[in-house]
């Protein structure tokens, strides 16, 4: 199968909704109508507040999760199949690794082959190459035989990093790779990306609610609050189109902008999803729950 | 041969081989699956099922399903296996249903399961009353039996039939875990990615508790239900204070393991112990034993 005629990532029309858990509770509309593509081999930037469905957009691209409406396609194929094909590397927002597990570096990278992998086969030469190769590639190579729990935040990331391409996937999913990384560090974590990137002929998603450190890693920028608004280059992204994707939390960064509450209702429709910059309140952008 | 007829054979040369075999088999099969016990937090588990198996020999009893003859022995380990999969695998679905609190569903399981057995045992006893005297006094006497056996264990009572099944099982459960061991290890160690991965966490979790629940049933053969999760935690436990390298730390885990049992056997034949207590207290010294190398090398450092 020519994987090259299509898309790396086709949105479709997609909602989520996370039913109700339980009596006392509703079910929770995570995304809404949200259709978007990555081509192959861009940098994609899916900027929102928290609850602002970038999670479940992640779950969704990993199939992880069946969009209720909608579909998605992974190089053309269902997300299952494209994972289950090892086309997909994956880093988690956090690392909840049991770090006190007897295991080496070279160990936890070898499981980014673990699809590719047969139960009875044992690691051959590709795989010890490819393993020996993404740990290069993010300068792990000298910490190969420490035991993971050993490691420095950074160096269990990168760590992670290597794992996710050892299995030499297509397509990178980062889940907001630098909370807590200073701008310095994220500009280096930017060029990191972007070696991957060249290296590997990568396609990368790089999820995050961190307005500065999307600049460094993305080349295009979806801006996600349940529905879709804004999908362009960096530069197009104005003060004026994060505030309405932040609702007032970012009014304070850019000036005193007013949000229509009334505009809430335009995230309803589905024509708005794109470029149309539709306004949210509060109530409808930041509090719906990132359901686990 | 039969419980009676082993009691009535020579009881100064009593067959120790199929004990001997089957004691060592289990410890090996505990020494594997108690590494990712102890990494994995699933002790507790191990508990709920050992605990949740009385329910399944209650339900044997009400059958009519005694362990006195070889067959009921066989019938009725047919049984107590297939209710500690279905205790397993509850304990797993609970544990998604209650939002990951595992605690709870052990909780609930472990404590249905046995009230379900004594309930089913007084129900069988009722039920014998109403037979010829005589044959309701046998029953009840064979059903004091039987849970003495099911909650402190009678390894002696073990024949080349019985050890021979034990032994075929504990095999069993150890190819699947070697040919699965990658998998298992990558879910053990970052469940909430295998996903990502392409692994299917509920699929190979629901694996592992079946694995578990067998070698759970393994494990009460030699030292009965309260004892049994013991022997599927401590040699794991104990490899893991002396290395820090996965393939050393199974290595160890086994070796202490079937030492604990060998060092157990030894003392209870001679000291005439309990065979399967006195394997869990060795092997419980084994532990505090890498315990203290622990500390000592820590300090060398």
């Amino acid at each position: 199968m020519n994987s090259d005629q299509h898309p790396a990532v086709e949105i479709d029309h997609v909602s989520y909704t996370y039913p109700a858990s339980g009596l006392d509770a509703q079910p929770v509309s995570a995304l809404q109508d949200i259709s978007f593509k990555v081509d192959e081999k861009t940098k994609l930037g899916v900027l929102g507040p928290n609850g602002g469905g970038k999670s479940t957009l992640i779950k969704l691209i990993l199939g992880i999760i069946v969009p209720n409406q909608g579909k998605v396609k992974v190089f053309g194929l269902s997300p299952t199949k494209a994972r289950a094909q090892g086309l997909v590397g994956y880093l988690p927002q956090r690392i909840e690794s049991d770090l006190d597990w007897p295991i080496s570096v070279e160990q936890v990278v070898a499981f980014g082959r673990i699809s590719k992998l047969k139960p009875w086969q044992r690691l051959g030469k590709n795989d010890l190459q490819s393993i020996q190769h993404a740990m290069e590639l993010v300068d792990v190579l000298d910490l190969a035989n420490r035991h993971i729990g050993s490691l420095s935040g950074g160096q269990l990331q990168r760590v992670m990093i290597a794992r996710a391409i050892a299995g030499n996937p297509k397509l990178l999913v980062l889940d907001e790779p630098t909370v807590g990384v200073d701008i310095a560090g994220q500009q280096r974590f930017g060029k990191m990306i972007e070696t991957l990137q060249s290296e590997l002929g990568l396609t990368v998603i790089v999820v995050t609610h961190d307005m500065r450190a999307i600049a460094a890693m993305a080349d295009r920028i979806a801006c996600l609050s349940r529905s879709l608004h804004f999908h362009d280059a960096p530069q197009g992204l104005t003060p004026g189109v994060l505030a309405q994707v932040f609702a007032h939390d970012v009014a304070g960064v850019f000036g005193d902008i007013h949000i229509d509450a009334h505009r809430a209702d335009e995230c309803e429709d589905p024509s708005h999803t794109i470029r149309s910059g539709c306004g949210c309140d509060e109530h409808d952008c930041s509090d719906q729950g990132e359901n686990k | 041969m039969n419980t009676l007829a082993l009691l009535q054979s020579d009881v100064s040369s009593p067959s120790v081989a199929p004990v001997i075999f089957a004691a060592i088999t289990i410890a090996i099969l505990g020494g594997a699956l108690s590494v990712f016990v102890v990494l994995k937090r699933l002790a507790f588990i191990g508990q709920g099922v050992s605990h949740a198996a009385f329910g399944g020999v209650g339900i044997a009893l009400v059958l009519g399903v005694h362990g006195a003859t070889t067959m009921g022995a066989i019938g009725q380990l047919a049984i107590v296996i297939a209710f500690s999969i279905l205790a397993a695998l509850w304990i797993s679905a609970l544990t998604r249903i209650s939002k990951g609190r595992t605690d709870t569903a052990i909780g609930v399981v472990l404590s249905a399961s046995m009230a379900l057995g004594f309930v089913l045992f007084t129900v069988s006893e009722g039920g014998h009353e109403h037979d010829d005297h005589g044959h309701a006094i046998e029953a009840h006497q064979d059903e004091h039996h039987i849970i003495e056996e099911i909650l402190f264990g009678n390894i002696l009572d073990t024949d080349w039939t019985k050890a021979g099944i034990s032994i075929g099982f504990s095999l069993i459960v150890l190819m699947i875990t070697w040919f699965m061991r990658r998998r298992f290890i990558f879910w053990a160690f970052d469940e909430p990615v295998c996903d990502a991965y392409g692994i299917n966490s509920k699929r190979t979790t629901d694996i592992f508790l079946v694995l578990l629940a067998l070698s759970v049933v393994m494990a009460m053969q030699i030292t009965g239900v309260v004892l049994a999760a013991a022997i599927l935690v401590l040699p794991g436990a104990a490899a893991l204070n002396i290395s820090n390298r996965l393939s050393n730390v199974f290595g160890y885990s086994i070796l202490i393991a079937v030492i604990g049992a060998a060092i157990g056997m030894l003392i209870g034949f001679q000291a005439d112990y309990p065979i399967g207590p006195a394997i869990v207290l060795t092997q419980s010294a084994l532990y505090v034993v890498t315990l203290l190398m622990n500390k000592a090398m820590s300090r060398l450092r």
